[in-house]
Formats: structure tokens, sequence, C-alpha cells
């Protein structure tokens, strides 16, 4: 797609001109230039905290800058709401979806919509979605109720709406997170659909790799600066990297250094169905002594199930589970923690740590307490902890959800590898650096690898397959409920895994 | 005994089922935008007292009503600001609203405690349907609000359903965050609600004061009636026409201790017969909690949750 | 929001300044003061005088003081309860209904056991039957909310309304064993005299107003310590950790329900070893229960801190009760008025205790070319 000009000038669809937002403690964007032009694909790329977001909010109208200007067309506007923003031509659609779970599709694309008539008549908003959906190459039952639709099946419904409502640019945040590879390239067909009619869309990504591909240019963030701006064919991922992270960063692979010994868990024909339906199917696997064993596979396809099962949250149905040789299946938290059994769960703050209470409280939580709760010694332990793993809070008395995401994380971790003593051998960690700043990142895959050294068995589940690789000694796949694939961390075909990961192996 | 006898319950049962009505889609509406007030108790009473108040200063009965409604926006504007505005637990605000509406109500209604009340709706009667045996009197002899009432759920239920605000305010009490990011006031949905939803008690209590009751006495007014219109909510599955059905049941449970005091049947003692419409409605409560039934009545998933936007 | 060229923002505080704590509730106190004057005014009474002759009657007077005391007692209790339930965000607003099986399971126990017992464990026994006797009026609101997830806040309310009817069914219903059988008065049947506590001097203070006290010290304490009270603010923050570290939901909820129905039972019971001494029904007038709750919202659902609101509302009862017996009448419900506004109040105050009020000029966006 070519640019227009006017009298030399450049036409830019939308610009970010200057742009400043501060947050309490936090300047998100420094004075940040962005320009799109029309038919454009354009990636806004920058690690976690970079400020890519809160510029995309802005630009939408969802947050109002403190400083700067946003142009549309060439002439500032002074954008008060995502509606505002709307009216004139940009939509976003968020990471998490702003959806309507008991609504049907129809429903949820024309809420809001204001030219709609007072009166509704289902039928005609049905055919009126199906038309959009239709040319835009998006398939959609517009009366699916949306809470039974998988992840990109809403993320349709979502760019829909905003193509409903008449969007001409269309900032996606982070819109690769919950798809598998094929549904990632259904969705790069359905943003050429739409550049090819002279839309525009802006990618926010802190993915290199999928995201260089379809963009015509990509515009670089860190710490709230842009850092750089490169079309098409002029850097290459290194480059990128370069300007992303602003410094050399070792993100090739870690793998065990110390020979895997005994098998300290096993899951044998492991399923369990859960109000009529199969949530997780005859999953078998054994994570050694030294060894990390990592799942990969798409949210969704029984994860979180199969975690619980292992921490004893839930039973199995069926099927057997062995923590250093002894039965635990169906048999509590409480007593598989007694088992050896560490647990770091996907939700850290509203799970694995309770968030108005403090470090110090936080970990006496998988303690035995006795009758009187003993503060003295877990302070002291909460004190070594912050020394020793850089955890950065004012003091030990400190409100969890008070730190930041890699902070409060290193509490959970620092309470499920060290806390738990040398009894506590099996250690799960459920996708251990989700939204976490690419520092925060290290330090976590650093603990893990050294859980790892210490001789534990540590079964990793995460959506992030990047981070699977990096860390796993042997990686398994999971797809509706079970281990589609399994493959050696050394020998992986990343094709394969991929495929595996949609159901397509 | 006396068949007449459980014609006028029938008929008293329904036309009691308006306040219920009133006070239950008042809470309805709502709760739809995600809004508990369990300050209904409290609103009911204060809308009484200012019935009779006001009717007993002006002998108009309109104006009494319309008061009624304006104290019950009043109060229903408190709970929004504290619970939208100040984002106060809506738990808390609620009682303290029926704290509050059952002290004062009692203050001001202090001088005319006793007194009879000045003004009355009368029913109608239409015709020859009045007269139609036992259907008549049950269905055909009640004042224009009770038929009002009806066709007011009606309309509710048309809003909520085949409107566009209707849509909106459905979306507001399952995902507020849906509806903020389409440029939509969570706030003013809220607002608007909570605030149509105190007009609706406010009437409630007026008309239950100037229809159904005889002197004021504070004790005796509503008794209890505005926390069986919060259970009647979840029995009514959040939705306006469910309600009628609910209401005039509930309303039968009201009516029989006064039938069986009234006809001086003593099978149980009258202290025990007036724990009835409670008893029946934790009975129907408890029944409304099994797993499956609570899949089926569908609260609103956001309902006392208060919405900030996340803003970090 | 924008008025002109300010903007007011609120802004999250990161800690709240330890004097706020106390300037929220004394402030509302003040606006609360001012609403019920202008309701004073509005019907014909003087608010200073008014508010002068309750505060001498309600707090500053030796008999008002002890009279102020002697109601604060069951009060503590009603209060503790409600801020008992409420820190594991469980809304127990049954108190006035558990405060009345209290008072008729302590009445029972005054009359059947306490015949040939000492003094001591006479009371002992009173209380402690009292107490189980609220607790059992709470039980089937707390296995379904255990077990069901009922909502405890309509289930626990409407048992006030059946146990209200229980003690006028035994009083002014029925000739049973409550009534006593000596008149055709309608009344409770005293209790065993070795069962009720005398008051101090001749006031109408009694020596269970220091085991309330002790109580809520105790409460403090063991909350804050014990493994029971780590446990309930696990929960009350966040079930999912609670569940995820292997506590027991249903077990919590069951014994901090049970307990809390347990405390306002002990207020009926306090009501029958001190001034009572029988099942009375005025204790239905007062509303202590109800009144529970706003102190223990007031004192933010702390034990120690609901002492001296449960204090403070009494007096403001007292007080009020003074006020109807003079040329102009006030009604009583004045007391209760005030309770309300206060407690409103303080609930749109909380806003500024978490939160700083910023007013700031509107900036002009600048435009950079």
């Amino acid at each position: 797609m070519g640019s227009h000009r006017l009298g030399g000038a450049t036409l830019f669809a939308l610009s970010a001109r200057q742009v400043t937002k501060r947050f309490p403690g936090v300047l998100a964007n420094d004075h940040v230039d962005f320009d799109l032009l029309p038919g454009e694909v354009h990636t806004l790329l920058g690690e976690n905290g970079a400020g890519k977001s809160t510029l995309a909010s802005v630009l939408c109208g969802l947050y109002k800058p403190d400083e700067g200007a946003v142009l549309r067309n060439g002439t500032q506007v002074r954008l008060t709401s995502p509606r505002h923003g709307l009216q004139n031509g940009i939509a976003m659609v968020h990471q998490h979806f702003r959806l309507v779970d008991r609504f049907s599709v129809a429903e949820n694309v024309v809420l809001g919509h204001r030219s709609l008539p007072f009166r509704l008549r289902a039928s005609d908003l049905e055919d009126q979605v199906a038309q959009v959906a239709e040319r835009f190459g998006l398939p959609l039952d517009p009366r699916a109720t949306v809470g039974d639709l998988s992840a990109g099946q809403r993320q349709r419904v979502e760019i829909v709406k905003a193509l409903y409502q008449g969007a001409e640019i269309l900032l996606l945040d982070e819109p690769t997170a919950l798809l598998a590879p094929p549904e990632v390239e259904k969705l790069f067909e359905t943003v050429r659909a739409m550049t090819q009619v002279g839309k525009s869309v802006v990618f926010v990504s802190h993915k290199l790799g999928e995201v260089v591909d379809i963009s015509d240019r990509v515009t670089v963030m860190r710490d709230g600066r842009v850092t750089g701006s490169v079309a098409r064919g002029e850097a290459d991922t290194r480059k990128l990297a370069e300007l992303m992270v602003g410094r050399d960063i070792d993100l090739s692979p870690r793998r065990s250094q110390v020979p895997a010994r005994e098998t300290l868990l096993q899951l044998d024909k492991v399923g369990l169905t859960k109000d009529g339906i199969e949530r997780i199917a005859n999953v078998s696997l054994s994570v050694r002594a030294g060894e990390i064993v990592g799942i990969a596979g798409v949210s969704g396809n029984g994860q979180r199930e199969l975690a619980e099962i292992v921490a004893g949250l839930q039973a199995p149905t069926s099927g057997e589970i062995l923590i250093s040789g002894a039965r635990v299946n169906g048999m509590g938290t409480r007593h598989v923690r007694k088992a050896g059994l560490a647990y770091v769960p996907e939700d850290r703050l509203g799970t694995g740590l309770a968030p108005s209470l403090s470090i110090v409280d936080n970990l006496v939580l998988t303690r035995d307490r006795g009758f009187l709760v003993d503060r003295k010694s877990a302070l002291a332990e909460a004190e070594a902890f912050i020394q020793q793993l850089e955890i950065k809070t004012p003091h030990a008395h400190t409100a969890t959800r008070k730190l930041s995401g890699g902070n409060s994380q290193k509490v959970l971790l620092a309470r499920e590898i060290f806390a738990a003593g040398e009894d506590s051998r099996v250690l799960v960690v459920c996708s251990p650096t989700r939204g976490l700043d690419v520092g925060a990142v290290e330090a976590v895959h650093k603990l893990l690898d050294e859980a790892r050294s210490a001789g534990k068995a540590v079964l990793l589940i995460s959506e992030d397959l990047d981070e699977v690789l990096t860390l796993a000694d042997k990686v398994l796949v999971l797809y509706r409920g079970s281990v589609v694939h399994e493959v050696a961390g050394t020998e992986v075909d990343v094709e394969a895994v991929g495929l595996a990961m949609a159901g397509l192996s | 005994m006396n068949s007449n006898v459980w014609i006028l319950t029938f008929a008293d049962a329904i036309s009691i089922a308006t306040t219920l009505i009133l006070a239950t889609i008042g809470a309805i509406l709502t709760e739809r935008s995600g809004v508990i007030n369990l300050g209904v108790e409290g609103i009911l009473l204060m809308g009484a007292v200012t019935a009779f108040l006001v009717g007993d200063g002006t002998h108009n009965l309109w104006f009494a009503l319309f008061m009624s409604i304006l104290v019950g926006v009043a109060m229903a504007a408190v709970h929004a600001i504290l619970t939208i505005t100040l984002r106060a637990n809506q738990i808390v605000a609620g009682l303290a609203l029926v704290i509050f509406g059952t002290g004062l109500s009692q203050y001001v209604g202090k001088p005319v405690e006793g007194k009879s009340r000045p003004v009355t709706i009368q029913p109608m009667h239409l015709g020859k349907l009045s007269d139609i045996p036992i259907v008549g009197p049950i269905l055909f002899g009640h004042d224009i609000f009770t038929y009002l009432t009806w066709v007011g759920a009606l309309v509710c239920s048309l809003y909520l359903n085949r409107t566009r605000p209707g849509l909106v305010l459905r979306a507001t009490g399952d995902a507020p965050a849906t509806v903020d990011a389409q440029g939509v006031s969570v706030a003013m949905v809220r607002f608007v609600h909570t605030i149509l939803g105190g007009a609706l008690m406010g009437l409630a209590g007026g008309w239950f004061m100037l229809a159904r009751g005889t002197a004021w006495s504070q004790a005796a007014t509503t008794n209890g009636i505005g926390w069986i219109a919060l259970s009647l909510v979840v029995f009514a599955a959040w939705r306006p026409l469910r309600a009628i059905a609910g209401a005039v049941l509930f309303g039968f449970t009201l009516q029989v201790p006064y039938t069986l005091q009234g006809q001086q049947i003593n099978i149980l003692p009258p202290e025990i017969v007036q724990m009835l419409p409670f008893v029946a409605t934790l009975f129907v409560l408890v029944a409304l909690s099994t797993p499956r039934a609570r899949k089926l009545l569908g609260a609103p998933k956001m309902l006392g949750q208060p919405f900030v936007r996340d803003e970090r | 929001m924008i008025i002109g060229n300010f903007r007011i923002e609120l802004e999250p505080r990161l800690t709240s300044p330890k004097w706020l704590y106390a300037a929220v509730p004394a402030g509302s106190l003040v606006f609360a003061f001012i609403v019920g004057g202008v309701f004073l005014a509005l019907t014909g009474h003087s608010p200073i005088g008014t508010y002068s002759s309750l505060i001498s009657h309600g707090y500053t007077s030796t008999k008002g003081i002890t009279n102020t005391l002697g109601l604060a007692t069951p009060l503590i209790c009603t209060g503790l309860a409600a801020a008992f339930a409420f820190r594991m965000n469980l809304f127990n607003i049954g108190e006035e209904g558990q405060m009345y099986l209290g008072m008729i399971g302590s009445a029972w126990a005054g009359i059947a056991l306490a015949g040939h017992m000492p003094h001591v464990l006479a009371v002992l026994t009173v209380l402690i039957v009292g107490a189980a006797a609220g607790a059992l009026w709470v039980l089937l609101p707390a296995v379904l909310r255990a077990k069901l997830g009922t909502s405890e806040i309509v289930s626990t309310l409407l048992l006030n309304y059946v146990a209200l009817n229980l003690v006028n069914y035994f009083i002014f219903g029925s000739r049973g064993f409550f009534r006593d059988p000596t008149t055709s008065f309608p009344q409770g049947r005293g209790v065993e005299e070795t069962a009720r506590f005398h008051s101090f001097g001749n006031s109408n203070t009694y020596p269970t107003v220091i085991i309330a006290v002790l109580l809520a010290v105790a409460l403090y304490w063991f909350m804050k310590r014990s493994n029971f009270g780590y446990e309930t603010s696990v929960f009350a923050d966040s079930p999912n950790t609670a569940r995820y570290a292997g506590m027991n939901s249903t077990k919590l909820t069951l014994s901090v329900l049970l307990f809390s129905g347990a405390l306002a039972g002990l207020a009926g019971a306090m009501y029958v070893v001190g001034p009572a001494g029988k099942v009375d029904p005025g204790l239905l007038q007062i509303g202590l229960g109800y009144a529970g709750i706003v102190v223990a919202a007031l004192a933010r659902y702390n034990f120690v801190a609901v002492v001296l609101t449960a204090i403070l509302f009494a007096g403001l009862r007292v007080g009020g009760a003074s006020l109807q017996i003079s040329s102009n009448p006030v009604p009583i419900a004045i007391a209760v008025v005030l309770q309300g506004s206060v407690l409103l109040f303080a609930l749109g105050g909380e806003i500024f205790r978490r939160n700083r009020l910023r007013i700031r000029r509107v900036q002009q966006v600048s435009v950079a070319s």
C-alpha cells in the first residue's frame, strides 16, 4: 500500500505528536511520536511495560494524554473516550476481550452502537452482523452465545464489532497471545482483507518473530520512548531486538546440566470428566529429579485442570498420580504438599498469593501453623528473600498487591522453591512469566533453572511456547486435554510443535 | 369455611402483590445495572410515611404519591452516590439506608401515629367484569395502580429485552468494562437505574399506605415486605414478568395470616401464622440455591461490584 | 470531573495516615448531627437545646453514663457479632433475631437449670446457653451458605421476623413455660435469683459490661495472632488463595457464622442476667441487633473500636429517650436517625481515607509540530 501524498506532505491516517502519559510513579509515555499510513500494517513493538499499550490506549481515546496531541488525517482530535475514538474511525481490540458472555454474537457486536434504533429486532441485527463478517472473511454464527466460543472466535467477534461500528483504523493489543499458529495465519488473512480496502491495522506486540512478516513498518518502544521506526526490509530481527531491549540478553536455551535421576512425579493415564465433558484425557507423563518437563499448548486446552489435578485441588476421575512413588490422587492439596509438591499457579495474585496480605503473611500460607501463627521466623525468612532475590519492596510487611508483577512472582517462587524446604522435591509451575518485563522473565527463568539444578522435578505448564522451548528438557503438547506430541528438548521441530498445538498433527 | 373468604383472600393477595411487584421491579432494574440496593425496606417506610403526611396535609392523593416517589428517588440517590460515586460497600450502604429510613419514618410519623389514613386509593368497578362470580372479585376489583403495575412489568420486560438501552443495561450488570469500552458511562447507567428503582420503591410504599394501610403505625406498615421483595428478585430470576407470578404467590402468604385472624380460625396461634411469609420466603430461597437452579437463574455477574476503570 | 479551569481528581493513597482513621468517623458524627439538627429544626425543636440535653442525659451525668454503659453492654456483643462475620465478608444481619433467641435460651436456663447452682456457675450456665441458642438460630443460614452458597444476607434477616413472632408468642400468645403464671398480665417468668447479676451500686450498669469489654480485647488478640484469625483473613481477601492453600472453606464459614450468632445470643443473655431477669418483650423495641451492625461498620470491624462506638451509640439512645419526657417531647427515633446518618456519612467518608482529593489546574494540551 502506498502513501497518500498531498502537495509533497504525507497525510497520515493517525499520528501521535509528543504524547506524554504519566501514572502515579510511572512515566508510561515520554514525548512519543507515531505515524500510521492509510492501508498500512504497523507494528508497535516493545517489552511489557515499554509503554506500547499505553500509547495504543491514548490513540483510541481510552486514556487522555497529559501532554501532546493525537492527529487524525492531519487534524488534531481531542479524544475524550473510546466512543469518541470510534466516531473518528479508531477502534481497539484489547488483549482481554471485552465481551458479554451471556449475549449472542450479534448482541455483542451491536452493543453500544448509537445509531441503533430504540427498538431492536434480533433477526435484523443478526443479518447485519452476518453481512459484515462475510465481507471480511470472518466466519461467525451471529446467533451463537459468546460464552461458548473459543478465544480465536471471540477475537473475531471483537474485530467484527469494530468493523460494524465503522472502524477505519484497528488497534490490536497482543492479538496472537491466545491463538494457535494456524489461527494466527487466519487472522493475518483478515488483516490483509482490511488493508485492501484502505483500512489500517496496528499490531501491539512483544513478539518479534511473527508480526515482522506481515508489517509494513515496525515502531519499537522502550521505557516509554520510541527507540526506532523501520520499514519492511530495513531491519532484521536482531536489530529490532536490540532496539527493543537496549542490551544483549541471553535468550539461548537453558538445559539441564546434571543428569536426570529418579522419577519423582508420575501421571499414569490420568483423566478428568466434569459436567459430562472430558477435560483431561488419558494423560501419562513422568518428571525426574533434575529435569524440567514443559507442557506447551494454546490456553484453554486443559492446562489449568492438569495443574490442579497434580496439585490436589481437583481429584482426577481416572488414573493414578504418584509423587516419589506414593499414590496421592484425590487426597487434597495439604496431603499432596506433605508428599513433597509445591505449586506456582498461573494466577499469582489471586490464587498463589493473598493480595492484601503482607509478604510475611503470604510466606506462612503453606506452612503448618499450629494454634498461633509464628510471624517472627517468617519475618526473618522474608527479609532474607528480599535481599537474596532483590525483591523491590518498602518492607516485608507490604501487601503483595502493591508489588510489581515480577516482584510478587519472586515472593511466590521463593515460597514454593525455597521456603517449602528440602523435602519438597516436585515443583509445578504455570505460566510463570505472563505479563512480566524482560528483566523479571530472566530472573524467573534463572530461579527455575536453579530449582532444576538443585535436583527438583519441575513441571512447567506455559502458553508461551518460547518459554517452554527455552527451559524444558522434554516438551509435551496439550491439545483438548490430551498429550498429542512429545519430544526431547534438544530435538524440537518448532513447526511440528506448532501444528500439534493447533490439533493438526 | 366460607368460600367467599378465600375469594377475598385471593383478591387481597393480588392487591398486596402490587406493592411487591413495584418494589421488586425497582430492585430488578437496580440489580440489572449491577447495583444491589438492600435499602428497599427503608425506602418503602419513607414512601409510606410521606404519602401519609402529605395526604394528611393536602388531601391530594396524586400529590401524596408523587411525593412518595420523590422521597424514593432521594433515598436511592443517596445509595447511588455512596456506592457508585464514592464506591462504598453496597451491602453496608443498603443497610444504613434501612436504618436511616426506619428511624426517620418513625420520627416524622410520630405526630400522626395512630391517626387513620387521610386519603384512600379507591378500587375501581369494572362494570360487568367485576360482577363475574369468583373471577370478578379476584381479578377485576382492584384500583388503577394494580393494573398499571401489571402493564408496568410488561413494559419493563420489553425495555430490558427489546430495546437499545435495555441491551446496555443488561450488559452493564454483566460486563461493565465492556460497556465502558463502548464509551457508555457505567456510572450513568447505574445511577439512572438505581434512581428509577428508588422511584418505584417509593411509590410501592406510598401505594401500600394509601391503599392497604389503615392508620399510620410504623411497626405495622411494611413489616418486612422490603426484604420479601428482595427475595422475589431472585425468585423472578431478574425478569419483570416472572415477578408478577412470584408477587401474587408471596402476597398470598402475606394475606393468609390476616384472613385466618379475621375469620377467627385458630388452627395455629396468630404469632405463629405471622411467621408464615418469612418461613415461606426462606424455603423458596433454599430451593433456589441448588447449583442447577442457580445456573438457570442467571444473576447479573457483577452484582454488588463497584466499577473502576482499570487505569493501573 | 472538571469544573471551570480545575480538574478534581481522586488519587489513591498508598498509605493512609493514622489520624484519618479517627477523622473520618469524627467528621461523620458532626455531619450526622447537622442532618439531625435540620430535622429537629423542621419539626420545631431547638437543635442546640436538644443536643445539649441529649449529651448530658447520655454521657456527662453519672446517671446518664451508667445507663449508657448498661445499654452498651449487649450492644457491644451484637457489634462484635456483626464485626466478626464481616471480617470474613459474611454479612450476618440477623443479630436481632439471634439476640432474641439468646434471651429465650438464657431465660430457659435461668428458670430450669440455675435452681441449685452456685451464683457464678448459674450465671455462666445462663450466658453459655444463651450464646448457644443464638448460634442455633444462625445454623440454618450458615449451613445454606457453606454448603449451597445461599446468600446469608436475606436468610439471616428473614429469621429476625420469625424470632420476633416467637417471642411474642411466648409472652402474648400462649400461657406456656416462659409466661409468668402468677399474674394475668402478659410478662415473662423470672429466672432464679442465683442466675442474675447485681448492678453496680444503684446504677443500671452490670458486671456483664466487664465481660463484654474483655471479650472484645480477647477477640482482637485472637484474630490477630491465631491460625483461625489468619485463615479467615486469607479467605476474606481471596477465597481462591484459601482453596489453593487447602483451607476448608465450609468449616471456616460455618464456624465464623455460628460464633457470630453466639455473640449475638450472648447479648440477649446479658440482658437476662442483667436488667431483665426474664423474657422481656421490651428488648424487641430497642433494635440492639440492627444497631450492632451500624456499630460494627462504623468501627470498621475493629473489635476494640466496637466497644467505643457501642458506648457512643448507647448514649445517643439513652439521651434520646430522655428527650421524650420534656415539655416539647422529641421522638426517640431521633437516635435512630442519627445512627443511620453517621453510618451513611462514614461510608461516604471512607473514600477520602483511601484516596487523596486533588484539585489541579487543567493543563492546556500543547501541540508540537
